[in-house]
């Protein structure tokens, strides 16, 4: 017993000391992000991004000589306690929030944001439904599936000549939303799906979907999902002989697909948000990222630390320009604009919804790494 | 169609029944319930990911390892942990919890996101009936779940301290007079909870990927299967294991896979209203 209670002691003095070490003109910077559950693949990426930013902005003198530090909360890939941890961060009384990973996540804390007026960029959501009329302190600096999905579908016809589409989502609100949208765009082409199906985002086995899919001689499948389910279904698809080319939106750029279905990936088409080898800065960036991160507990994954990077950095310049003050902050950010590197050259800028007009870039598997899908870009 | 469900039914229904065993075991012989047995059917998987992947282990010695290693696991655990939260039921299931939680932990601290698993028992199909696909996996989990069965019926009723165990199970009070070591007797039963789970986990490996939380969900879905069958009956808990499993792939086939949880909940519900001893179980009457 008292071993525990001198434990714990201990481990509260150290506690203290850390919070000691964060010294009260420092700049707070709050990450929220899935470090566990079903988001973790994506959540490490965020968190590497955030900390490549960072460390690059300190390397620099801080902002205005102010240091910079890190606030993270995981909100383990659930809306609910995504709530929880963006009330965290506003308690901790951090300057700016950046992250949110998955729309259904998103749209639970964001309220949260809204109601405490706190400036928050979101990196990892592409539901539409985040950026309308309604929020006032949610910016998103990613295209939303309105263009990503419009755009997959527009490709699937046009470029590729695909006849028999089927769709498999995820039931989360993200998937629903693109489902709705890229269902709703093959119509306005012609091409009605031959099958839509949907799965839970912790499913495990798919054969009731897949063999419904199989039945249907899908040409092209559209799969509106994220890790570790989407490269489940790819592995599970090819087993039971389903030879469709799997098509995505970002829930699928990530590098990890590929080493989870290294075969069952190849050719599979997705929107990304970054394309490392697009453009000489793009090209620096993902030298840098790796080398920093190359001993890492996870991977470094490029296409998913690159849009948190950028945040952090838009973040930075707002900081800079204004200081902490929440209100100018977001005046700030509706007046940011800006290039981003790895992505098709355009002037990106926020609309009158803090929607970031930002394009997409198409990739295509290929071997080990993603490639530009040609005739796409 | 139907018949490619129920072999992925009945891949799935072998590992609830395996994982729902466990639950089966401790609750014959101590009428507790020990809710980390999802946890400890994760931890075996990363065991055999370890084994496998860092070590090269091939499928059977895995297959004898694992359990090994894991049987080791729960009889320390038993002894350490345990024995010391018998005197009430609450404090048992809520320990237990507790427990399912670090072990959960540990693992993500070491293993933070999915991987994959080796693919040991081979990648290939077979055809057995034209249009069917046969995963070699679902081979390996039916056969070696019959071997374990055939092996655990064989131990509790031809051996001298399987009949011991049972003896434990019936009355540890009176068993313990007998001269039976009802201690030894309750970290045996804990070590095999943990083997048969640690073996469920290795052969779901190689079907999906392996997650921190991938227990979870498998451990509530055994314990519904096991309340199903009965769970103080290790056949019972075969059955309702298979049941479930073969149960959700239909109806998530039929009806909507968006309600494929809800199945196995509604049963555990129906069950517990309607026949809380399960199917095969017995009613034990309450001794005053």
């Amino acid at each position: 017993m008292l071993s525990v209670r001198s434990l714990s002691a201990m481990l509260f003095s150290s506690l203290l000391v850390f919070s000691q070490a964060t010294r009260a003109q420092d700049i707070k910077i709050g990450m929220i992000a899935g470090l566990s559950g079903g988001g973790a693949s994506y959540g490490a990426s965020i968190r590497q991004g955030f900390e490549m930013a960072m460390k690059e902005i300190n390397d620099a003198g801080g902002i205005n000589g102010r240091k910079l530090v890190i606030d993270v909360a995981d909100d383990a890939s659930d809306p609910a306690q995504s709530v929880l941890a963006m009330q965290r961060l506003v308690n901790d009384q951090v300057d700016i929030v950046v992250g949110g990973w998955g729309s259904s996540q998103v749209l639970a804390n964001m309220e949260v944001a809204e109601r405490a007026g706190m400036p928050y960029i979101v990196v990892g959501a592409s539901n539409p439904r985040i950026t309308t009329s309604r929020n006032k302190w949610t910016f998103r600096i990613l295209t939303n599936d309105n263009g990503q999905a419009t755009r997959l579908a527009d490709l699937a016809v046009s470029l590729l000549h695909m006849k028999r589409i089927a769709v498999i989502h995820d039931s989360n609100d993200y998937g629903v939303g693109a489902r709705d949208i890229f269902d709703a765009r093959l119509k306005e082409l012609g091409v009605t799906p031959v099958d839509i199906e949907s799965y839970q985002t912790n499913d495990k086995d798919f054969t009731a979907q897949l063999t419904h899919i199989a039945s249907a001689n899908a040409d092209g499948i559209a799969l509106l999902g994220t890790l570790p389910a989407a490269p489940a279904i790819m592995n599970q698809a090819r087993d039971l002989g389903i030879e469709g080319r799997f098509m995505g939106a970002a829930g699928l750029s990530n590098e990890a697909i590929i080493s989870l279905a290294p075969e069952a990936s190849q050719h599979t088409i997705a929107t990304a948000y970054f394309f490392d080898t697009l453009d000489p800065q793009a090209k620096a960036w993902t030298e840098k990222y790796m080398a920093m991160f190359k001993n890492a507990a996870q991977a470094p994954r490029p296409s998913q630390a690159a849009p948190t990077y950028r945040g952090v950095k838009m973040a930075a310049d707002c900081l800079t320009a204004v200081g902490t003050d929440k209100d100018k902050l977001r005046e700030c950010l509706k007046g940011w604009h800006g290039t981003f590197f790895g992505l098709p050259k355009a002037e990106e800028h926020f609309d009158d919804t803090n929607q970031l007009v930002v394009p997409v870039v198409l990739v295509t598997v290929e071997g080990k790494s993603f490639a530009l899908l040609p005739g796409a870009n | 169609m139907l018949p490619q469900l129920l072999i992925g039914g009945l891949g799935t229904g072998c590992i609830y029944a395996l994982v729902g065993l466990g639950f089966t075991l401790v609750y014959r012989g101590m009428a507790m319930v020990n809710f980390a047995q999802g946890q400890v059917f994760m931890a075996g998987t990363f065991l055999g990911l370890y084994l496998a992947r860092d070590l090269g282990v091939p499928a059977i010695p895995l297959l004898i390892l694992v359990p090994a290693i894991s049987f080791v696991a729960g009889a320390l655990l038993e002894k350490l942990v345990f024995r010391r939260l018998y005197h009430s039921h609450e404090v048992f299931v809520v320990g237990a919890i507790g427990l399912g939680v670090m072990i959960e932990n540990f693992v993500r601290a070491l293993f933070p996101e999915p991987l994959p698993f080796p693919k040991i028992f081979g990648s290939g199909v077979y055809r057995f009936i034209p249009g069917v696909l046969f995963q070699k996996t679902y081979l390996w989990i039916v056969v070696i779940t019959l071997i374990l069965v055939l092996m655990l019926h064989i131990m509790f009723t031809y051996t001298r301290r399987g009949r011991a165990l049972r003896a434990v199970a019936a009355d540890a009070e009176i068993a313990g007079t007998m001269g039976v070591s009802v201690p030894r007797a309750i970290g045996l039963t804990f070590g095999l909870s943990f083997a048969v789970a640690s073996i469920a986990g290795v052969l779901i490996g190689p079907l999906y990927f392996v997650s921190p939380d991938m227990g979870d969900m498998v451990g509530l879905k055994a314990f519904s299967a096991a309340v199903l069958g009965g769970i103080n009956s290790i056949v019972g808990t075969i059955i309702g294991g298979i049941l479930l499993g073969v149960i959700e792939a239909t109806a998530a086939f039929y009806i909507s896979t968006d309600y494929k949880d809800v199945f196995a909940f509604a049963i555990l519900m129906l069950m517990l209203v309607v026949r809380p001893h399960g199917l095969l179980g017995r009613v034990v009457p309450v001794k005053v």
